[in-house]
């Protein structure tokens, strides 16, 4: 066994392909604009060696900040919205849910099927309110609710918020799925005990269900961070930034940094600080997951 | 009495959320199928979400031809699948030796790959361009399919290894014991015990690439092998004017496919996205 | 008249084109780059009948000789017949093959192609938000394509400066076809990017002003069309009250909302007034700056725009002027290619008028000045530059104007002497107004860098939703102006 398993040969075929190409083609990249980040301007275009500069221009950067406090304002509510609803979802899959087990399954996956660029123009037009009234609009005024009705992309107070429902939306079916397998895992025995024991509802889920579904859900957190970290496709479909800057991301900044305003350099520092983000913020939850399992 | 009247009430209840549930899901697929089939004044003189006065497939027709959808479709098609193959052949051999097999950094290789799941993509693209660029691939497919697979990696590994450590060893204990070399182990037992989770990875990795614009955008010039997505531009304008009819019907095009895969493949996809998860 | 405000238009241009040409060699030199207000030169009438076109040719061809030939010296003999020499030329652009200037360039590569049948072409269609990226990559691997599209103004000076493209003037002058670019779009295009010469070649020449719904107005109980800034509010206040949106605005794609906002700042302050703010004599926090960006969200408060006029794209915006949704809507004369299409435009073929941008002062910016503009433009790259080039070049020049005016009834800033077979009542309407027009002034970013552009278009959405006050509204403009100039 240990043998076949330790077989140096296979593993060298295994691994060595992947690796030099993963390392050349995602690794390299990111060491380069590592070194990129030292230097103004663009590769080609003014492109002068500045050492920290970019570094130091970093921390007074007020878009910067911004895009910052955008990103994890975003970051903690689709996080929430995701895992917690998807988590819901799934229980009443697991409990309530009788007939129609498939179909029902099937179609709350939908929605990570759809292209961004496609997801992004049908909430515009649900939030649309010139020179029709969208969607929901029109029902807050058909149910006599019209001070409710108001631009929801269009004024910075809203835009936000009517970003993260969407993507909440597009995320929730594909996290409802994933805990949905890891309930059904959960034999129904345990459950049976902890009724028998007098748990239901709330407390069978704190008590029982809970604890055995914590590596799934904190895989869940693992994913839905950074997809949420990396914000920038739906953001760009439904409201391009705007209004103002209240709905840019890093990404977004980071992209016109280094392709609009032509400087590459800063770019760079930028998409160093969201890989670190990124990392940092995975290592968070992990943690969580380690400290807590022991009880 | 009560107890019942309650239960039949939180019973019809339940069955109108998870009905509002399905009703808000597939309702986007029905508005995009109404949207490409309107006519271009409908867009403002009625709201959104009205049905087409007709059945305008003057924009399928456009998005067809004029949107170059015949030769991105195949594009798409070769490039997705060339690097799915390759997707699933590395997840599997690395997942497999990161978790079963021994030696000394796995688990640094392991975490090494995770990494990349953290990569903004988007800085990646100069210094790509210019290794693409002095390798001779810049304006190939397999610049895209290179991309592709060196991406999509990741992820895919890290469903892997999450589903192999719940691997039984003593199924291949026994496999060993009847004399299996490593590749036999690989080939007749590991992979057929496999399936859901490499459905998994080349469901999601394949939406993942068809929905790809931005590499196909930068390392491709040539019209004649670009893909699915650079099609949606053929119908907007530099000052802001678009056709939605013919981007809509576009769009309609190019999920088909995944809506087929995905309709064919979903109770496996399902299976195996909870079980390759699960146990991770 | 022309000739004389020509040769003072001239005058300045070399005058500040050697200022600028100081101020490249430094790292920093985007705001003092841009030559003399746009407002002093006479935007030669290319609307023209061809007779006066061609007449004036030969002598504005001199003076722009006299200019241009410093830089370099002629090598080659471009007068005879094309050599024929083997070329393979990459093209990059934003439209599709079948649309827009898309077709005019396959036109012209395909009649070419019959000229000298060992030119090869080989056309690329990014999408224009992705223009910035693609170029950006292909600069830093030092590959940018044979010709591609570009945006004026502040963008090009960055690709002038790292020596990337070509000047095209001196090519012009050294092809002999220096005379078949108007000197209207010539001198347009140099202000733009602030040197003596021209780096870019003009894709178009546009005029910009307010289009209306004229069965809107009649109802609104409006005779004429306005003509001062005065009359134009009463219009505006007649509109509302008549309960029509006085004004369609695309402000999701924010430079509608821009230039509403340059159209009262220029009226008020005169052409050069965003130029002597970009260079520091003026602050865009001065009070008249702050009136313009005032204007605008008193409208907004009005009502005029509507519910929500940040959600507005201009292609929604357009359609509900067409529809009668709107009464007004600025745009370009770009604009008529959508109302020549008889499926979108309800208002049928007589049912949209336009008039310029009402003046507030007569004696500040009259008129008969215009906001125009030369829409994207095209660069060439200068490592691809060779003799075959050239020969294309002088093939694409010569003949651009032509087809235009034949295949689409539309001025590219080229001289012409075909007449458009079937011309729409809407295509002549734009072709006289660019006729009436006797000097020009640019858009509200024109003379800003795109860190600066960027601040005055995304925010201009929160100065409509109210979310930001007039002074807050340019002190982020300025903010923006003080850190791009800090580095």
């Amino acid at each position: 066994m240990k043998k076949v398993l330790g077989n140096k040969g296979a593993i060298s075929l295994f691994v060595v392909p992947a690796l030099i190409l993963y390392s050349i083609i995602v690794v390299l990249p990111v060491l380069w604009s590592f070194y990129y980040s030292f230097f103004s301007g663009s590769p080609g275009l003014k492109w002068e060696f500045s050492g920290v500069k970019n570094y130091i221009q970093l921390l007074s950067d007020k878009n910067f900040r911004n895009s910052l406090i955008v990103n994890l304002k975003y970051i903690g509510i689709v996080m929430i919205g995701q895992v917690g609803g998807g988590l819901l979802m799934a229980l009443m899959f697991r409990f309530w849910l009788k007939r129609f087990k498939n179909v029902v399954r099937t179609i709350v996956f939908f929605p990570v099927v759809l292209p961004t660029v496609a997801v992004g123009q049908l909430f515009a037009k649900i939030y649309e309110i010139q020179p029709n009234y969208g969607l929901l609009n029109s029902i807050l005024s058909a149910v006599g609710l019209n001070a409710l009705v108001q631009p929801w992309i269009g004024q910075a107070s809203t835009a936000l918020g009517s970003l993260e429902v969407m993507d909440i939306w597009t995320g929730i079916g594909f996290h409802s799925i994933i805990l949905y397998g890891a309930l059904l895992d959960i034999p129904d025995d345990v459950i049976e005990a902890g009724r028998i024991d007098g748990c239901n509802g709330f407390n069978l889920f704190r008590h029982i269900l809970a604890p055995l579904l914590r590596p799934m859900i904190i895989t869940c957190m693992v994913f839905s961070f950074s997809g949420t970290v990396k914000l920038f496709e739906s953001a760009l479909a439904l409201t391009n930034g705007g209004p103002g800057n209240a709905t840019r991301s890093l990404s977004m900044y980071m992209y016109s940094v280094a392709f609009t305003y032509n400087k590459v350099g800063y770019g760079s520092v930028i998409a160093i600080f969201i890989f670190l983000l990124c990392i940092t913020g995975s290592r968070i939850i992990n943690l969580f997951d380690k400290k807590e399992s022991y009880y | 009495m009560t107890d019942k009247v309650k239960q039949n009430i939180s019973g019809i209840l339940i069955k109108v959320v998870i009905l509002i549930i399905c009703l808000v899901d597939i309702y986007p697929i029905f508005w995009m199928i109404t949207a490409s089939l309107k006519e271009q004044y409908e867009w403002s003189a009625f709201p959104a979400f009205a049905l087409p006065h007709g059945l305008y497939f003057q924009n399928y027709i456009d998005a067809w031809t004029r949107g170059h959808m015949s030769t991105f479709f195949r594009n798409s098609l070769v490039y997705t699948m060339v690097s799915l193959i390759f997707i699933v052949f590395f997840s599997v051999t690395v997942g497999f030796a990161v978790t079963k097999m021994q030696w000394k950094f796995k688990k640094a290789v392991a975490d090494y790959f995770q990494l990349g799941i953290m990569v903004p993509v988007a800085t990646a693209l100069i210094p790509l361009f210019q290794i693409y660029n002095k390798a001779g691939l810049y304006n190939t497919g397999w610049s895209l399919i290179i991309s592709y697979v060196a991406f999509g990696l990741s992820l895919s590994i890290y469903l892997v290894t999450g589903y192999l450590r719940s691997f039984p060893d003593e199924i291949m204990e026994a496999a060993v014991i009847d004399g299996c070399g490593i590749y036999k182990l690989m080939y007749y037992v590991v992979l057929p015990l496999m399936k859901n989770a490499i459905v998994t990875v080349l469901v999601l990795q394949f939406f993942f690439k068809w929905n790809d614009l931005l590499f196909s955008m930068t390392f491709v010039s040539n019209t004649s092998l670009k893909t699915v997505q650079t099609g949606l531009m053929y119908f907007s304008d530099e000052f802001g004017s678009k056709n939605w009819g013919a981007i809509f019907a576009s769009v309609s095009m190019s999920i088909l496919p995944m809506l087929i895969l995905y309709t064919v493949l979903n109770k496996t996809i399902i299976e195996g996205m909870t079980a390759g998860a699960v146990k991770g | 008249m022309k000739k004389k405000v020509l040769s003072v238009l001239l005058s300045t241009t070399m005058v500040l084109g050697v200022l600028s040409g100081c101020g490249g060699t430094s790292t920093e030199s985007n705001n003092d780059t841009a030559s003399e207000a746009p407002a002093e030169k006479s935007e030669e009438a290319t609307a023209e009948s061809t007779e006066a076109a061609s007449e004036e040719k030969t002598e504005e061809a001199k003076e722009e000789t006299t200019e241009a030939t410093e830089t370099t010296a002629a090598t080659g003999d471009f007068s005879g017949e094309d050599p024929q020499l083997e070329k393979d030329f990459h093209i990059l652009s934003i439209w599709a093959e079948d649309n827009d200037n898309g077709v005019l360039i396959n036109n012209i590569c395909k009649a070419y192609q019959e000229v000298n049948p060992n030119f090869t072409y080989e056309y690329e269609l990014v999408s224009s938000d992705d223009l910035r990226q693609k170029v950006a990559t292909l600069v830093a691997s030092n590959d940018l394509p044979d010709m591609f599209v570009y945006e004026s103004g502040k963008p090009i000076v960055d690709l002038i400066e790292a020596d990337q493209i070509v000047d095209i003037g001196a090519m012009l002058n050294e092809i002999g076809s220096t005379d078949f670019v108007t000197p209207s779009a010539t001198s347009l295009l140099e202000t733009l990017s602030g040197t003596d010469t021209i780096y870019d070649l003009p894709l178009g020449l546009n005029v910009e002003g307010f289009w209306y719904n004229k069965a809107l107005f009649e109802q609104a109980g409006i005779t004429s069309a306005p003509v001062t800034w005065d009359e134009f509010e009463e219009d505006l206040a007649k509109l509302h009250d008549a309960g029509i949106q006085p004004l369609a605005c695309g402000a999701a794609d924010k430079w509608g909302a821009t230039r509403l906002i340059n159209a009262y700042t220029v009226r008020t302050l005169g052409a050069d007034a965003l130029k002597n703010a970009a260079d520091g004599n003026a602050s865009y926090t001065d009070e008249g700056y702050v009136a313009a960006a005032a204007k605008v969200q008193e409208w907004a408060d009005k009502g005029y725009f509507g519910e929500g006029v940040n959600t507005v794209d201009m292609n929604t915006a357009g359609s509900m002027l067409m529809t009668g949704k709107a009464a007004i809507f600025y745009n370009g004369s770009w604009f008529a290619s959508n109302l020549n299409d008889t499926s979108a435009n309800a208002a049928g073929e007589d049912g949209i008028g336009f008039f310029n941008i009402p003046t507030v002062d007569e004696s500040v910016s009259a008129i008969d000045s215009y906001s125009m503009n030369c829409g994207n433009i095209l660069c060439l790259s200068k490592a691809k530059e060779d003799e075959a080039t050239k020969w294309f070049i002088k093939y694409f020049v010569e003949h651009i104007g032509d087809e235009a005016m034949t295949t689409q009834g539309s001025i590219k800033g080229y001289t012409y002497s075909a007449q458009a077979s079937e011309m729409s009542a809407y295509t002549k309407l734009v072709l006289d107004e660019i006729g009436k027009a006797q000097s020009a002034f640019t858009w509200y970013e024109a003379t800003m860098n795109s860190e600066v552009s960027d601040a005055a278009q995304s925010n201009v959405q929160m100065l409509l939703s109210g979310e930001m006050t007039p002074e807050n509204y340019m002190q982020s403009i300025q903010d923006a102006a003080d850190m791009s100039a800090l580095n």
